[in-house]
């Protein structure tokens, strides 16, 4: 039975390593592929805008705010994975990966809402962001907890 | 903090060193320099009333409490 679940446990870690390596190819993609993406998106948006004119080269410095923020956070991601497959969990330098990530997604948020007056549903792209940066924020606060009673835990004779 | 362990005192007196202590009491010799050095932040109450029946001495013994401020 433990045998079994150390195994799905390694695939499972295993499935999450590739997830974050495709996530950081996809990024690197998307990021020489901006011009292109920028061009698609406005052929296809038909939304209103706080500004008016051609929004191509706000949406193109948009997404490469965006995608460097993104490769920060997915390198923290990979940096966490590879502590826990190294079964080092309850660290410091874990919550400090945490917090990147976190910080990431509020960054990402305000870019979203500065150039929501381009395109009215960047909006939409902020609130998640927030939404994710804030949940990651209160997953930070309780590993610092879990790595502050290990702390404790590891010092008690 | 403003708990001393004076463990080693009571080692001195008993004439017992680090690593008997630590084989009769049952926690490794890591663990006893921990408390030894003061860097324990929490003792189990099991760890306690073992070293006190190895010594033979009370917790205070072991324990004392100093007002003195911390630098």
């Amino acid at each position: 039975m433990r045998e079994k679940i150390n195994w799905s446990e390694m695939r499972s870690l295993k499935l999450s390593k590739v997830l974050t390596y495709s996530l950081i190819a996809m990024l690197v993609v998307a990021f020489v592929c901006i011009p292109f993406i920028s061009k698609w998106y406005i052929s296809i948006s038909t939304e209103d805008s706080l500004i008016k004119g051609d929004a191509f080269i706000p949406v193109c410095i948009m997404l490469v705010v965006c995608d460097l923020f993104g490769l920060a956070a997915a390198n923290a991601l990979r940096g966490l994975i590879g502590n826990i497959g190294k079964s080092e969990v309850f660290i410091e330098a874990n919550s400090n990966y945490m917090r990147l990530i976190s910080w990431c997604c509020i960054f990402v948020g305000c870019t979203f809402t500065l150039f929501g007056a381009w395109r009215i549903s960047f909006f939409v792209g902020a609130f998640f962001a927030f939404f994710m940066g804030i949940v990651m924020r209160v997953l930070k606060n309780v590993f610092e907890k879990a790595v502050s009673i290990k702390n404790e835990n590891d010092l008690t004779v | 903090m403003s708990i001393i362990v004076n463990l080693d005192v009571m080692m001195a007196k008993r004439k017992i060193s680090s690593n008997d202590l630590a084989e009769k009491i049952g926690i490794t010799p890591t663990n006893l320099s921990i408390l030894k050095t003061g860097k324990a932040k929490a003792i189990r109450f099991s760890t306690l009333n073992k070293i006190c029946d190895v010594l033979r001495c009370q917790p205070g013994d072991i324990l004392e409490y100093s007002d003195a401020k911390e630098e």
